[in-house]
């Protein structure tokens, strides 16, 4: 519990300055919308006026993109993207910081196990996490109500919201199984935002032309937007693929960490 | 001749005392000590010396030149042991010992080689595996390695094995010879009173004494110990000169300071089974430096 | 000259790292062009008549897609985005790490200014961006070239790269300014991506919104965009002159405040 609460306090800043930059990003975007909105129903008329094949190329339903919830999950995907980092800047560093800031001497000699370790340090991220998310999804809720130009569905806003929870849960274990298996990092950042970065080119690149098979290494396309809207649920294969891989990485960072000689310097 | 010269030197970190008014000299081919307790300023001194950070007021010359204008060009002939030693990731002992010595514009191989032996530092080893201690030896190794006039070592024993610090003891001591001033700071007494001429005292930012290291034991006490055969009157011993009186059984000890002629005389006109006269430790001079409110 | 040579090997491993990722984009990229086969000239009206906030919205802008240079347009973005984050995150490291690496003790004490220190950093950093610059040059025309169709691309890729080169240079040295200036070097690297973020979000939000486009002044990304060096705008004098002053600016504070500052150690 100790181990927790001091984790909790050691992320503190961190989490507030994160969740108010998602916070901002999303009233940013969200205060466009009215005029987005306006704009958008002049094209759809015109898009009325092409065949069934173009307009399906582009892989969205014209109708869904001006409407709030479409604008939102557009909007959206830079959420994921910063909540991404935000993510697996915690996986990457909870457990190397104890060897890059030399206190693994202290801890690892404490009379408790490495799994207990490991234990609390995930907790707090998770909690920290969850905060973030509470509050991002309190806000964004709000920020829609308030500029909204017709009645939309609170069901699948929340549905998309939370996406970004899942989203950063991959990245969370990710970050901690890349940690788990290096010897020393001394720099997280450049770490994380490479490969979040990375991943979120990718899941572009694929969105906008349309390619399926890359859905499955980008964890920003595991949750289709157009799909949710549609069907009011996820598709299954991913969130099978997600948990999985969760439950793989993180299993075997235990395993990995319990057994690996630390290097105290 | 002065090598270093310190005026009022202060440096404070906001609110925070660091050193207050620090003025001392350090003469050319002295080995000059810097002692006092932890968090008292040296290392914050000698930061200040080498321009790692920058004076608040007053100011510190080196080779007669204004340490923070010149600083590179006399650093070209300073070597300097930190007190924790941190090199770059995936280097071999001997890569850092050559990029240190690129710095210098000397060809330095050949002392590498030698100070390599003496410290019994293998050179194809990388840092990062080393210990402690080791990585220490390529501290020192690093610093000496370009043959400076000046060697500033902040805390340079810690961490070493009793053999290594008498070989880096005698490694200095050479350099010394050879024309070197050193000033060391530390707090291992027994160092600093093996090796240096001279000491200056820092306590809370503030320089309490700089003194010789010889005047400062003559002129403290002379540790006495007497086994008497029978047991003599309690004040026998009590003249003046004498303090720290303790009598148990038939061992009487005392501190004395004065004509020793006068305890000599009354140790004579007794029958004693056996005498013990110290010296005082430089620990037992500096103790008292180091508590005493002056 | 010791101490670039130093540089350049302690970033050596992460330039190829880059380099790889940087291939692979436009590999990948420029690959599912080449895959990509109807829609064609309906695709093109469509697009052309979509409001700007939508082509945003889309993430497509005023491409023609089914041209090579106007896909590998589009694709430009995202390379510009990677090359920003290796760029900022290169700056912060390389000033800070002496710091970091508690190697000030080592480095400051020998007889060497720290301008020349600032110096020599600067010079390996832009040797390593130079390179990053190269590889996609030469990657992006030998590509291009074979999967373009046929079509003359070579003097669009070199004037994307040369504005591209320029943000290279224009974060790189923000990197630096903040890392001399800040003296917590977690904080360079946190304050880097932060300037990045917002830079990438609010490229994002003027093309949505083009009435907070008084805001591109700000945001570096939209000082050389594809779609305006590629057009007959070119390269525009306001924004070229303010790169120029921003990088002389930030490299001024850069050995400014290195040199006045007391190292934290």
């Amino acid at each position: 519990m100790n181990m927790f609460i001091h984790e909790m306090k050691a992320y503190r800043k961190s989490t507030i300055i994160w969740t108010c930059s998602l916070v901002g990003i999303i009233v940013l975007f969200l205060s466009i919308y009215p005029s987005f909105a306006k704009e958008a129903d002049v094209f759809k008329e015109l898009m009325e006026g092409f065949p069934e094949p173009v307009r399906k190329a582009f892989g969205l339903s014209v109708d869904s993109m001006s409407s709030m919830v479409g604008f939102y999950s557009y909007t959206f995907l830079y959420i994921t993207l910063c909540g991404a980092i935000q993510a697996m800047n915690l996986g990457t560093s909870i457990l190397s910081k104890e060897v890059r800031e030399k206190t693994a001497d202290f801890l690892l000699t404490k009379p408790v196990t490495r799994s207990q370790i490991i234990t609390s340090k995930l907790l707090a991220a998770l909690t920290s996490l969850v905060i973030t998310n509470i509050v991002y999804l309190t806000v964004a809720s709000f920020m829609a109500s308030a500029v909204k130009v017709e009645d939309y569905s609170y069901k699948i806003f929340f549905m998309v919201s939370i996406t970004l929870f899942f989203v950063q849960l991959i990245f969370l274990a990710l970050g901690v199984i890349v940690s788990v298996l290096s010897r020393k990092i001394k720099s997280v950042l450049p770490i994380s935002l490479g490969t979040v970065f990375g991943f979120f080119i990718a899941g572009m690149l694929a969105s906008i032309i349309g390619d399926e098979a890359v859905r499955y290494i980008t964890p920003f396309k595991y949750f289709d937007t157009n799909y949710i809207i549609k069907n009011s649920s996820y598709e299954a294969r991913f969130i099978i693929l997600e948990v999985v891989f969760i439950v793989v990485a993180i299993t075997a960072s235990y395993y990995v960490y319990c057994k690996k000689d630390i290097h105290a310097v | 001749m002065n090598v270093i010269e310190i005026k009022n030197l202060t440096k404070s970190y906001g609110k925070a005392r660091g050193i207050i008014d620090v003025s001392f000299n350090v003469e050319e081919g002295e080995i000059f000590g810097f002692i006092g307790p932890n968090g008292a300023g040296k290392s914050t001194t000698i930061r200040t010396l080498l321009s790692l950070i920058y004076p608040t007021s007053g100011s510190a010359t080196i080779f007669g030149k204004d340490c923070v204008e010149f600083g590179p060009e006399i650093k070209k002939e300073i070597g300097y042991l930190p007190s924790e030693v941190f090199y770059y990731d995936n280097m071999k002992v001997i890569d850092l010992l050559k990029y240190s010595a690129s710095f210098y514009k000397k060809d330095c191989s050949k002392r590498i080689k030698e100070l390599a032996e003496i410290m019994d530092l293998d050179l194809n080893k990388k840092i990062d595996d080393l210990s402690f201690g080791n990585k220490k030896k390529v501290g020192i190794v690093q610093g000496l390695l370009h043959e400076p006039k000046l060697i500033i070592l902040d805390e340079p024993t810690s961490g070493l094995d009793p053999l290594m610090q008498q070989k880096f003891f005698d490694l200095l001591e050479q350099e010394n010879k050879k024309g070197a001033t050193i000033l060391l700071s530390s707090h291992i007494l027994g160092e600093v009173q093996r090796l240096c001429n001279r000491v200056a005292i820092i306590k809370e930012g503030k320089i309490i004494k700089v003194e010789k290291i010889s005047t400062l034991q003559e002129n403290n006490h002379k540790k006495f110990k007497i086994e008497v055969k029978s047991k003599i009157e309690d004040n026998y011993f009590n003249i003046s000169g004498v303090s720290a009186l303790e009598i148990n059984d038939n061992i009487i000890s005392f501190l004395f300071r004065g004509d020793i002629n006068l305890i000599m005389k009354k140790i004579s006109e007794i029958q004693i089974a056996n005498l013990w006269i110290e010296e005082p430790d430089l620990e037992e001079i500096f103790m008292h430096y180091y508590e005493k409110e002056d | 000259m010791n101490i670039f040579m130093v540089e350049m090997k302690a970033h050596r491993k992460s330039l190829i790292i880059w380099a790889f990722s940087i291939l692979f984009m436009v590999g990948a990229g420029m690959g599912k062009y080449a895959g990509l086969s109807s829609g064609g000239q309906s695709m093109t009206d469509l697009l052309a008549q979509m409001p700007k906030s939508m082509q945003a919205v889309m993430g497509i802008g005023t491409f023609d897609l089914s041209k090579a240079s106007g896909f590998y347009g589009m694709i430009f973005f995202y390379l510009v985005l990677m090359a920003a984050v290796h760029a900022v995150m290169l700056g912060a490291d390389i000033i800070s790490k002496e710091e970091r690496d508690k190697t000030v003790e080592f480095l400051l004490v020998k007889p060497i200014s720290r301008n020349k220190v600032i110096t020599s950093k600067l010079l390996a950093g832009l040797v390593n961006i130079i390179i990053f610059n190269i590889i996609t040059l030469v990657s992006s025309i030998i590509i291009v070239g074979k999967l373009g169709k046929g079509e003359s691309v070579g003097g669009d890729i070199v004037i994307l790269m040369v504005g591209m080169f320029i943000l290279q240079i224009l974060f790189m040295v923000i990197g630096t300014a903040i890392a001399a200036v800040v003296k917590n070097p977690k904080a360079a690297t946190g304050i880097g991506t932060a300037v990045l973020l917002i830079s990438f979000i609010m490229s994002v939000a003027i093309d949505i919104n083009s009435k907070i486009e008084g805001l591109k002044y700000i945001t570096l990304f939209k000082y050389y965009e594809a779609k305006n060096l590629m057009s007959e705008v070119g390269f525009q004098l306001s924004y070229v002159i303010l790169s120029v002053i921003i990088i002389a600016a930030m490299i001024k504070i850069t050995y400014v405040f290195y040199k006045k500052r007391d190292m934290s150690i």
